[in-house]
This record gives structure tokens, sequence and C-alpha cells, in this order.
């Protein structure tokens, strides 16, 4: 199984970092910002998929504010009517979790690639020369440096300045994407996932490699480009719910 | 560089262990006489969690010995004066009766001070390089700092290939591409310097003037000390299978390099051209890496791969001329450090911190014991 993942997965995902880097005038910073760019590329069609499905959430507020009003005080009737509305439009309102969970395999190739890459011992630095291509790009970038700007790439950061990025950015791309819901409690259930999941990802910048914290920031900050210029704005972000008045 | 391999002095075997422990095996009586534990260093942790972060004493330099004194770089920064008579004793460690010192390598700029290539013993004087960049200068005698260098690779740091020695001057490849030489008196850098375009990857050879040394790029380069360019470098046209990533042995005009490619090529060392080549392999037939640097004794030239395959070439017999060992012995088990062979036996250690003693002339398997069982 990790041999199947290694050669599917985790060796061209190191190779392609490596060679990204001697493309990029040996900055490791660099490529990872581009294998990122790549990564959001692969995956536009998915990403779009959700951006409509948020565009169509944004576009329903004024008919869920309808319902709200007119089955306010029965909460079954207007989660019926609300799915209903929902199941209608073609939206899902957890879509936006899919293109989180199909990136979870990019970070665990990606954090091995980093780890590997940056080899911080010399059992690393072994098996990266078992895992590198024999490529000349791929060999002439060895050994790859780990600093990029004030960071050392295999360590975390040392300071709060990426984690606030990572948060700050994962908050803004969820609130921007995150619908209300006309579920108490599953607006309770999405108010603190939009509040958790920045805090802990925050809290792991601080943990992991800052290479791997890189990759998070910049894939926020596309996300967050997209999603304005695809929806036409800020989104939820500046949007208050209805039911937050009730 | 790699993982500590043994040493034999003065009838024990010396080696170190990746959980922290110097160990001396009696040669004779094949029993551990003694195994010294170097404490865990604990450091400020980052972030917001709570307490120290614990850093491991790994132990991959070989250990070096000077009549009664075991000299040992760890990984976690400190270079350990052990001796002999002191450890098996079991006495508080450093014992100054025994002449017995710790030194700590400075944390550079929050560089690792790690220390991962092989400690070089000087006259008076004990040569350590550093993952902080920083070539040291030690007095054997009491531990004293001699000198610094300045930092040799400011972008990667890692000296973690072990230096040479050819007069007054110390040789020292880094992963940035250059080949630095130190004067050993004060440390400052020589005029002379040589930059590739390549970092280098294993720990320099010099023999009859000339450098060797495997480079990151798959080839091994000859570099005439004084020179801007090399004089060859093998293979001549396309890169080897991987990296030389032990260092070459020469003898008699002959350069003995194995590679991670798995093959182990003999190269002529005036022209740089292939005299004969060896791929070994695993008792499955597959190739595996060499990562242990060959062993000269006498005539006999001994290779182990990674599989724990052990090769014996006759370089005086017809046999060798065509690039075909004389004996193949098998210890089936995983070898990564460098060893040390004398009196017909070679001396490895496994990566399972076994020791094997491997008689040559029986072809076979002489003993073999934990590292683990006494402390």
């Amino acid at each position: 199984m990790v041999e199947v993942w290694n050669l599917i997965i985790g060796n061209p995902v190191l190779n392609v970092l490596v060679a990204l880097s001697q493309i990029l005038s040996g900055q490791f910073g660099l490529a990872i910002i581009a294998l990122t760019v790549i990564v959001r590329l692969i995956s536009w069609p998915l990403s779009k998929r959700q951006l409509k499905s948020s565009k169509a959430m944004q576009d329903m507020q004024p008919k869920l504010q309808e319902l709200q009003k007119k089955y306010g005080k029965n909460q079954q009737k207007l989660q019926q009517e609300t799915m209903k509305l929902y199941k209608e439009a073609g939206v899902n309102p957890l879509g936006c979790l899919w293109p989180m969970l199909i990136q979870l395999p990019i970070w665990i190739a990606l954090y091995q690639a980093i780890m590997r890459a940056l080899a911080t011992t010399p059992e690393n630095l072994l098996d990266l020369a078992q895992r590198l291509y024999s490529w000349d790009i791929v060999n002439q970038a060895i050994p790859l440096s780990s600093k990029f700007l004030w960071l050392d790439l295999g360590q975390p950061d040392p300071y709060l300045i990426l984690a606030i990025i990572v948060g700050g950015t994962m908050w803004v791309q969820q609130k921007m994407t995150q619908a209300p819901s006309v579920d108490p409690r599953q607006q309770s259930t999405s108010r603190m996932m939009t509040m958790m999941m920045p805090l802990m990802f925050g809290f792991l910048t601080l943990m992991f490699p800052s290479g791997l914290a890189l990759y998070w920031a910049v894939s926020n900050i596309i996300g967050i480009i997209t999603q304005y210029f695809f929806t036409g704005g800020w989104g939820y972000l500046k949007f208050r719910s209805p039911f937050q008045s009730t | 560089m790699g993982w500590s391999g043994t040493i034999i002095h003065e009838g024990i075997i010396y080696v170190g262990t990746l959980d922290g422990r110097v160990v001396a095996i009696n040669s004779s009586t094949e029993n551990i006489e003694w195994s010294y534990s170097i404490a865990p260093v604990t450091a400020p942790s980052g972030g917001f969690s709570c307490g120290g972060t614990s850093i491991p004493t790994a132990i991959y330099s070989t250990p070096v010995a000077d009549k009664d004194m075991v000299y040992v770089g760890t990984y976690s920064g400190k270079v350990l004066a052990l001796n002999t008579l002191a450890r098996s004793q079991n006495l508080t460690f450093p014992h100054r009766g025994y002449s017995e010192w710790e030194w700590d390598c400075p944390i550079d700029n929050a560089r690792s001070n790690a220390i991962v290539a092989n400690l070089l013993v000087g006259e008076d004087d004990i040569y350590v390089s550093s993952s902080n960049g920083r070539v040291y200068s030690l007095d054997m005698e009491f531990g004293d700092l001699n000198w610094e260098s300045e930092v040799l690779d400011k972008e990667h740091r890692k000296l973690w290939t072990s230096p040479v020695i050819q007069g007054n001057t110390l040789y020292t490849g880094t992963y940035d591409g250059h080949i630095y030489g130190l004067s050993l008196e004060t440390g400052e850098l020589a005029n002379w310097s040589f930059e590739s375009e390549a970092g280098f990857a294993s720990s320099p050879v010099i023999y009859d003037d000339t450098i060797y040394v495997g480079s990151f790029d798959r080839y091994l380069y000859a570099v005439k000390i004084g020179t801007d360019v090399p004089i060859w470098k093998f293979p001549e046209e396309t890169p080897a299978g991987n990296w030389f990533w032990a260092s070459p042995v020469i003898k008699e005009g002959i350069i003995c390099a194995g590679c991670l490619d798995g093959k182990l090529y003999a190269i002529n060392t005036t022209t740089g051209k292939e005299i004969w080549s060896y791929m070994t392999k695993e008792q499955k037939d597959e190739t595996s890496p060499v990562i242990s640097l060959p062993v000269l004794m006498d005539n006999l030239l001994i290779v182990v791969n990674e599989s724990g395959m052990v090769y014996v070439f006759d370089l005086n017999a017809e046999l060798a001329n065509e690039g075909m060992p004389w004996r193949t012995i098998p210890i089936g088990t995983a070898v990564r450090s460098s060893f040390c062979a004398q009196d017909g036996l070679v001396y490895i250690r496994d990566e399972e911190n076994w020791i094997y003693a491997v008689d040559i002339d029986r072809g076979e398997v002489s003993w073999r014991i934990p590292l683990t069982t006494e402390e």
C-alpha cells in the first residue's frame, strides 16, 4: 500500500517540487507556491462546482428569508422547506467541504515531499536519493536550500506570522463560502466550524514545517481570490444571516 | 557521512548507536567491555507547546580512538572524550582525573549544531564539522576551543561530510559545491578553493595531491589541489545511476568507489577511465545500494551493500581485473554504517544494532553479538 502511494502520489509530488525548485532559481519556497497554483488549477473543475453552488446559495438568500418569515415558528417545516429549496436549486450546503477533503492526500504528499526534499537527517537524505527520478533538472537541484523569506521551510515558523496568515485566510475563505442554515443546531455547528478550523490550522502551523503552512496560506489566498471574482464579491463574509436576528 | 561505524583499536571494537550509546567490545572475548549512554538534551520548545523538546542523542559519526581515549560527536551537538579505563569502571562522566571532557558545539544563529560527520584527529587536535556550517578545532587533551572557521556554506550550513588533512591544510567539501582549504593553525581560509556547479555528497579523499569526491549530480570528481578545473569526472558522459555517497578508497593508482546505484566502480586515478565495475545484489538478485565505505585489508577490497552482502575482491588476482569478487558472504541484515577490518575479520554493525565478525578466509560469520544486552 505504501509503495503504491509513493509510486502514484508521493514520488511524483516530490520530484515535481524539486524540479520546480530548480526552475525557480533554487527557491524552494517559490516551488511550493508554484505547486500550490498547479494543484489549484488541477482541482479547478471541482472548485468551480463548489463556487457555483456557493453562488446559488447566495442567490437563494431572499427566498430563505421568506421561508424564515413564513415557517419561523415551526422549525421542522422550515427545515423541510429549506431542504426542498436546496434540492430544487441543485445545491448542497456542505458542498464546500469536498474540495478540502480531496486536498487531504495532496497535503499528506506535500508534507512528505517537504520533509524528504529538505532532508533534515541523514536518513532523509538517503531516502531522497532512492526517490529522485534520473532527470537532470532534479539532480541539479539537490541539495535544496530551506531558506525562504524569514522561514526555514523544514521547521515551524518561530514567530506567529504564518499562523496568523493561515488562520486568518482560512477564516475569511470559510466565511465567504459558509451559507447560513435554517436549523439552529446546524447553524451553531457551522459557526463553530468557522471558528475552530482556522484556529486548528493556525495551531498546526506552529507545529508543522513552515513549507506545509506556506502551502495552506497560498491555497487559501487563491481560494479567496477565485471566490471573490467568481461570485462577484465577499459572499457571506458581509452577509448577515437572517436567522441571527431572531 | 552515514551511520556510526566500527573502529578497532588495541583489540577493542568501538561503535556508536542511534540511541546515543558508545559501546566497546573485546574482539577476543566477544564480550561488551563497557557501554556509555549519552544523556538526551532538552531544548526550549517553540510555539504554544509546554515544556522542553527532547533532542535525540543519536550518534552518526564513527568514534575515533587514540591511546586510552575514545572521541565521539553526537547529533545533539556534543563532542565527548571518553577514557576507556574510566568507562570500564562506570565512573561519573566526565572524570577529570582520567582526562575526560565534553564540549558543546555552539548553536549558531538558531541553526542546528548537530554533528553528523566523522571527527578528524590531528597531531594534538580534533577537528569537528557541524551542521551550523563551521569547522572547529579542539585541543585533544582538554577539549578547549582552538579556533572556529567562518560559516562555509551559508545556504545549507550542514557540514555532514568529514574533512581530510594534507600538510598544514584541512580540506572540506560543502553542499553548495565548494571545496575549501583551512589552515590547521588558525582555521583561516586558504588561498585556494574549488567551486563546482553541484554540491558534494561524499567526504573527500586525497591521493597524490588530488581530491576525489562524489557529487549530487551523480559524478565522481578528481580535483588537483590548486587548480580550478577538475582533472576528470566519472562517468565521462552519462551520470551514474545515483550518488557516490561513500568516500572511495585508493590503492596503487586505482580508485574504488561504491555508488547508491548498487555498483562498485574501479577507476584509473590518472585518466578517470573505468577499469571494471561490479553490480552488487541482494539475495533475491535485486540491486542494493552501497552506502558503507569500502575497506582495504592488504590486497583485499571489502565492500558491503545495504542488503548485507559482503563482497571481497582480491586486487592482485586476475579475477579482480575482470571485476569478479573472490568471495561473497551474505550476512542477511541491513548495513548502512562503515566497518573496519583486522587480521582477516571484518567488524560490521547492522541496522538492528548487532555486531558481526565476518571471517574472510572461511567466508562466514564468525560470531555476532547484540549491542543491547548490557549497559
